[in-house]
Order: C-alpha cells, then sequence, then structure tokens
C-alpha cells in the first residue's frame, strides 16, 4: 500500500456529483481503470473517516479502507468501465464489500478472483410473500417465531436436518433448484423467481474438494451465523404501487418472510481452496496485484476455468439451502395457521444473490460485449425489458431485495436502465457494517439491544448473545441513507419497505 | 428468554409436513436437544450424525488424555469494519500461530466450556510464511467445520520445519456439541488480507483477519 498523508490521498478523489465520487489513477499503483462510488452526506463521512484512521505511516497492523480496496480492484488485468464502490461499501479482504468489478471475458489477460466473490459464494436474499396481516400474525408472533427457530437450524456448529447422503449432494450441486423440485422441497413457481432460474448450468461437482464436500455435506440447510438471518417482515411502506402489486404485494401491513443465508462452510471451503490454488498460477502466469487476498487467475487458464465450475456448485448448494429454508418456513406457518402454504399463498417474490461473478451482456464504449461480472456485496439488478429477468417482472425490472439490519428495515427496489449502464446492472446489497465487530461488543450490551428490540414490538431469537451486540443495528450504516442513495444515483429505485417483527439469527 | 442457552420454551409441532419424501417431523429435535431436554418422544428425528440421541453430556466417559492447563491468553481481537482482526504474539513464531489458533476457537465457542477429552493432530504446509500460517489456521477451522467437529482448548506446534514451511501439531479438546458447548460467531475462513508477523530477539507477532 502506499502510504501518503491523509490530505496528499485527498488529491486523488473528486466529487463528481450530488451522490458520487471519483478515484483518479495512481490512487493505488498500476490501476487500469478509475475507481467510482456512490455515497450521501452521511455515508461519505463513514468512508473518509476510513481513509484518514489508515493514513498512519509506519504503523504495523490494521487494515486497507474501502477506497484503497476499490482502487486495488481497479488494478486488476482485463478490468473494463470502472472499479464500483456501490453505498453499502466498506473495507472486506480483497475486494470491498460492496464492490462490483467487470472484466472482459474475451481478453486472454483477463482474470476471475476469488476475492471479487467472496467467501460465502452465493450469499442472498430471498422474499417470500404471504396472504396475511400485522394483525393476523401479531398476536402469535412469539409463537410463530419460535416455530421457525425450532424448524430452521441456526448458528455456529448448527447441522441440517433435511436428510443427505453424499450421493444427494452430488445431485443437488450439480442441478441446484432443480433438485429442491424433484424431491419436493419447493414449488415449481420458485425457479421462476430467482435469479438463474436457481440454477448455474456451468457447475461442476468433480471440480470441487471432497474437503468442501465434507464441511457442506452437514450444513445444507442451515441459517448460518453473523449477519444471516430469517425475518418475519411486515410491509410498512409502498412507493411504486404498480411494481408492488406485479410483486403480489397489495398494501400495507402485509407480512413477509426474508431469508438471508449462503452456501455455508461450502462455499467458504471451495473459496479457500482457489485461493490457494491460484496463488500458484499467478507466480506461473507473472500476475501482480496489490494485495496477496487478491489472488486471482487468468479466467481462460485451468485454474480460473476450474474456479467457475465449482463457484457454480457453491451458488448451486446456496440456492439448495436457502430452498431448504423456504420449505421449513412455510412448515411453520402452515403449523401456525393450520392452512396449507398455498392456501397462505406464500410465494417466492424474488431470490437475489450478492456474492457471484456471472458471465453477462454488457454494452462498453457502444459496443456489446461479454463480462464476467465480480458482485461482492452487490446485487444484480436488472432494468425492465431485460432477457434475463422473469417475465412476471418484465415491465417493472428486476426486484432487488435489500436486507436490512435487526431492528430496522428491509427494502424491495427495482432495476433502472440507468443502473445498467453506469454500475453494469448493480446495486447495493444491505447496510454495511459502520462499527467493527470488536468495537460493538465494547461498547454495546446485548441486554440492552435486546430490550430496545423489545420495545420496537420484534420478538428476537438468537443463537448467540454476542452477536446480538455485533449485529445490533448501531453497528451498521443506516440501509436508508444506503437505498436512498441509490434511489437518488438512479441505480435502482425503491419499490416496498418493510420492517421486522420477529428475527431469527445464529 | 431470548437465547437459546436459556430457559425457552419449546412448542412440539405435530402436523406432518405435506411434501413427499420428507421423512422427519421437524427441527423441533435438534433445538430440544440443545436445552438439555430429553427428546424421546420424538422418534422421527433425521440424525445427521447418527449420534445417540439420548446420550447425555454430564455421563460422558472420563477423559482418556492428561487435563492440559491453559495457556496463558497472548491474542486479541483487533477493530476491523467487518471481520475480525486476529493479533497474537509470544516468544516465537510457534507460540504465535499457536495462540492466533486458539484465539480462533475462543471466538467460535467459549473456551471454559471446553473440556480436553480428546486430541486431534495437524499437518500443515505452505510455500512461504504466510502460507504456512493460512494453511494451519485452515486445519483446524476444517477439523472444526467438517468430522469430527473438535474445538481445541490447547494446541502445541511439536515441529516447525521452517525451511520447508512445514508444521506438525496436535490440539488438545473435544467434539463439538450444542447440548454442551455456547455458539459464538462462525468464522467463515482465514483470509490473507493484511497478513503480517513480524519477529524480534524473543517475541514474535502475528496479525490475521478471519471472515465472519
Amino acid at each position: 500500500m502506499v502510504v501518503r498523508s491523509y490530505n496528499d490521498e485527498l488529491q486523488y478523489l473528486e466529487k463528481l456529483s450530488e451522490n458520487s465520487w471519483r478515484i483518479k489513477k495512481g490512487f493505488q499503483p498500476n490501476m487500469n481503470v478509475e475507481g467510482i462510488f456512490y455515497v450521501n452526506k452521511q455515508l461519505e463521512k463513514l468512508m473518509f473517516d476510513e481513509l484518514r484512521n489508515a493514513c498512519r505511516p509506519g504503523a504495523v497492523g490494521g487494515f486497507l479502507p474501502g477506497m484503497k480496496q476499490i482502487a486495488n480492484v481497479a488494478a486488476l488485468p482485463g478490468i473494463v468501465g470502472r472499479s464500483v464502490g456501490l453505498p453499502d461499501v466498506h473495507s472486506g479482504y480483497g475486494f470491498a464489500i460492496g464492490n462490483m468489478a467487470a472484466f472482459d471475458y474475451d481478453d486472454p489477460l483477463s482474470v476471475v478472483s476469488p476475492g471479487g466473490v467472496g467467501f460465502d459464494i452465493n450469499c442472498g436474499v430471498r422474499l417470500l410473500r404471504t396472504n396475511l396481516f400485522a394483525k393476523d400474525v401479531i398476536p402469535v408472533k412469539e409463537e410463530l417465531a419460535q416455530s421457525l427457530f425450532d424448524h430452521i437450524p441456526v448458528g455456529v456448529g448448527s447441522k441440517g436436518i433435511i436428510p443427505m447422503t453424499a450421493k444427494d449432494l452430488e445431485e443437488a450441486l450439480e442441478m441446484g433448484m432443480d433438485w429442491s423440485l424433484r424431491e419436493g422441497y419447493i414449488w415449481a413457481e420458485d425457479k421462476e423467481h430467482c435469479e438463474e432460474y436457481g440454477r448455474m448450468l456451468q457447475a461442476d461437482p468433480s471440480k470441487v474438494s471432497s474437503r468442501a464436500k465434507k464441511r457442506g455435506l452437514p450444513q445444507l440447510g442451515t441459517l448460518g451465523a453473523g449477519n444471516h438471518y430469517a425475518e418475519i417482515q411486515v410491509v410498512s411502506e409502498i412507493y411504486d404501487v404498480w411494481a408492488a402489486r406485479k410483486m403480489g404485494i397489495e398494501e400495507k401491513g402485509q407480512v413477509c418472510v426474508m431469508i438471508h443465508s449462503g452456501s455455508r462452510g461450502f462455499g467458504h471451503q471451495v473459496a479457500t481452496d482457489a485461493l490457494l490454488a491460484m496463488e500458484k498460477a499467478m507466480k506461473r502466469d507473472n500476475i501482480e496485484t496489490n494485495d496477496r487476498q487478491l489472488a486471482c487467475a487468468r479466467i481462460k487458464s485451468q485454474e480460473g476455468q476450474d474456479y467457475l465450475k465449482a463457484m457454480a456448485a457453491a451458488a448451486n448448494f446456496a440456492w439448495v439451502n436457502r430452498s431448504s429454508m423456504t420449505f421449513l418456513s412455510r412448515q411453520a406457518f402452515s403449523k401456525q395457521f393450520n392452512m396449507s402454504p398455498d392456501d397462505l399463498d406464500m410465494h417466492v417474490i424474488y431470490d437475489v444473490s450478492h456474492n457471484i461473478a456471472k458471465i453477462e451482456q454488457h454494452i462498453v464504449d457502444g459496443k456489446q460485449k461479454t463480462l464476467l461480472v465480480h458482485r461482492k456485496g452487490s446485487t444484480r439488478a436488472f432494468p425492465p425489458h431485460h432477457p434475463l429477468i422473469p417475465v412476471d417482472y418484465q415491465l417493472t425490472g428486476q426486484p432487488v431485495l435489500i436486507g436490512g439490519t435487526m431492528g430496522t428495515c428491509s427494502y424491495v427496489l427495482t432495476g433502472t436502465e440507468q443502473g445498467m449502464q453506469e454500475t453494469f446492472g448493480s446495486t447495493c446489497h444491505g447496510a454495511g457494517r459502520a462499527l467493527s465487530r470488536a468495537k460493538s461488543r465494547r461498547n454495546l450490551d446485548f441486554k440492552d439491544v435486546l430490550s430496545k428490540l423489545q420495545q420496537q414490538g420484534i420478538s428476537i431469537r438468537v443463537a448467540s448473545p454476542k452477536l446480538v451486540m455485533e449485529e445490533a443495528p448501531e453497528s451498521y450504516k443506516n440501509v436508508t441513507d444506503v437505498v436512498d442513495t441509490c434511489h437518488a444515483a438512479g441505480i435502482s429505485k425503491k419499490c416496498i419497505q418493510l420492517k421486522p417483527i420477529a428475527v431469527i439469527k445464529g | 428468554m431470548f437465547c437459546n442457552e436459556n430457559n425457552f420454551q419449546s412448542p412440539s409441532p405435530s402436523s406432518s409436513p405435506k411434501a413427499k419424501r420428507f421423512k422427519m417431523d421437524s427441527g423441533d429435535a435438534i433445538r430440544t436437544a440443545g436445552n438439555l431436554k430429553s427428546n424421546d418422544d420424538e422418534p422421527n428425528v433425521a440424525d445427521l450424525e447418527g449420534e445417540p440421541e439420548d446420550s447425555n453430556v454430564s455421563t460422558e466417559q472420563p477423559p482418556a488424555v492428561e487435563l492440559q492447563l491453559l495457556p496463558p491468553i497472548k491474542y486479541e481481537y483487533l477493530d476491523h469494519t467487518a471481520d475480525v482482526q486476529i493479533h497474537a504474539w509470544g516468544e516465537n513464531l510457534g507460540e504465535a500461530f499457536e495462540q492466533c489458533a486458539m484465539g480462533m476457537f475462543a471466538y467460535i465457542t467459549d473456551m471454559d466450556r471446553v473440556d480436553n477429552f480428546g486430541s486431534e493432530q495437524i499437518e500443515a504446509t505452505g510455500h512461504d510464511m504466510l502460507s504456512l500460517l493460512y494453511g494451519f489456521l485452515d486445519e483446524w477451522l476444517f477439523l472444526f467445520n467438517a468430522e469430527p467437529y473438535f474445538v481445541a482448548r490447547k494446541i502445541n506446534i511439536t515441529s516447525f520445519d521452517r525451511d520447508n514451511f512445514k508444521i506438525s501439531a496436535v490440539g488438545y479438546g473435544e467434539t463439538f456439541d450444542l447440548r454442551k458447548h455456547t455458539q459464538g460467531t462462525e468464522v467463515k475462513a482465514i483470509t490473507y488480507s493484511n497478513m503480517q508477523f513480524h519477529e524480534k530477539d524473543n517475541y514474535a507477532e502475528v496479525f490475521v483477519i478471519i471472515d465472519i
């Protein structure tokens, strides 16, 4: 990392508009393209604080601020357009979290980086609707929260309850949600409302280490810990009545279920394996990066292709995982209300991935190009009429699900044409952390956090009390700031706001 | 009342699920097991691990391994926005590595509840010091995440080959059990992000960011 004084660093940053900043070449060495990040006033302050904290020449330890990471990504071979930081961007490892970057698939020097996908491959959010309203659910809220907590295995060390053998796992990795459908866990319509229809075709389980399969098998159908959750939410605001109606959301007070989870230990191991394999490939192919965590390989190399196939298998794992929890949620609701999930109209509104790399067609400098788009902590947001979004949403644009923090709110946005042009059809993914986990543990008391949630009428079931502090709303950026910035910048459009009434967490 | 280690009550969902080929009743049994309750009345539980459902922690076999004294804690968790940075130190690099791995386990579960009823050995290799540290931590994380789901409360490096970047180590601890151990935060992976080691006379330290 280049260490300069804070004021010198500012020379490389330029405010482009009310909601965006440009990172000029030279901010980090070898930048091929410029960087851009989207912020409003409040978020801007957090970003610059992070940079200021890192400007301590000679210091030991520490970490790279998000802006530096966006610039490091801009230095990767084959990147096109700009390295983009979305409004929830914050320091991660390798790529910043809330960072997207596209690489020219046909350029032989272009790279794929597991750091640009993240360890939790195809971590994502799914939203189910119901035909229930707050008045139906609030009287039985505690029972329902408990029932969901009992149905869905959560927390570190928990194991899945969907029966799985090693052979089942192989099939699930290859087939994604087609496996869930065949086994009777989901409805055929669920697939339609899912990115890639719940199955990445390039998945190849033979490219996955047995280590990853061993980690994955016991964890299929588990929620996990950290920022993952299942929430019962109530529609609190509708900004776009017409688009909301297309999603089956008719009026305020309607109850939904949001599930945020990923590929669990399976994906983590696939990413780890790839990282180690690519370190060797980088030496062989003389690829230099600014950060070791940005390990990458040429897309067309053996390592690059193997990673894309293994990553797709992990993506399929994540869809099967969220599908299994969809099944369990439907069961919990069905038992509570003594009605079938069908009669409760528990359809999947949509399912988004926010840690993934995909091969997509985009227009770059007036020409159509095949790009490998990395989205890490960033959600695809395709505009109306895009061929890859389901027929139900052809006129509204793709629904984009933004999970908030426990106690705040979540949003549904829709994709826009402007987002397609500016950010390769990408937008934010959530609130994004503001406080470090260690700081949250020091500064917050879990009883305070819990009683505050209770005052807001939110039931909570959590496996680890420490996590309550780390995941407290105070630890995060304000999700409303994040979403408003996306809306103001035009990269996606607000549609629905949801507030939680019950939270299930690791 | 909010955490599963406290006194929550678990209602028993009764109606059977609709989907075909779905063989067990619900996640209920797993959760009651986590609460040290008997779940004999839940015969249809699919237990992936094949553990006996009625095993009770208090009747566990006496330890076969000599009890290990816990070494002094020489690790801390530093501020990092999204993840956790472990800073570990010791008299030499070996001790700093050991402390770093113990620091990782202490983030996953409360060490006070972990006994050393068993031990596990690992071998790690690398092509430089940082990749060796990465491999070393990854081996321990793997032992926790897959069979035998092992948590180490004490780790000893038995051989540290600095020329060929090889480590053999033994960890003392036991199998992670939701009925006995607390659930801390899940560690997804080790990262190379700003990974560092520093060595001086009689002092060494490492910095590792783990993905949470």
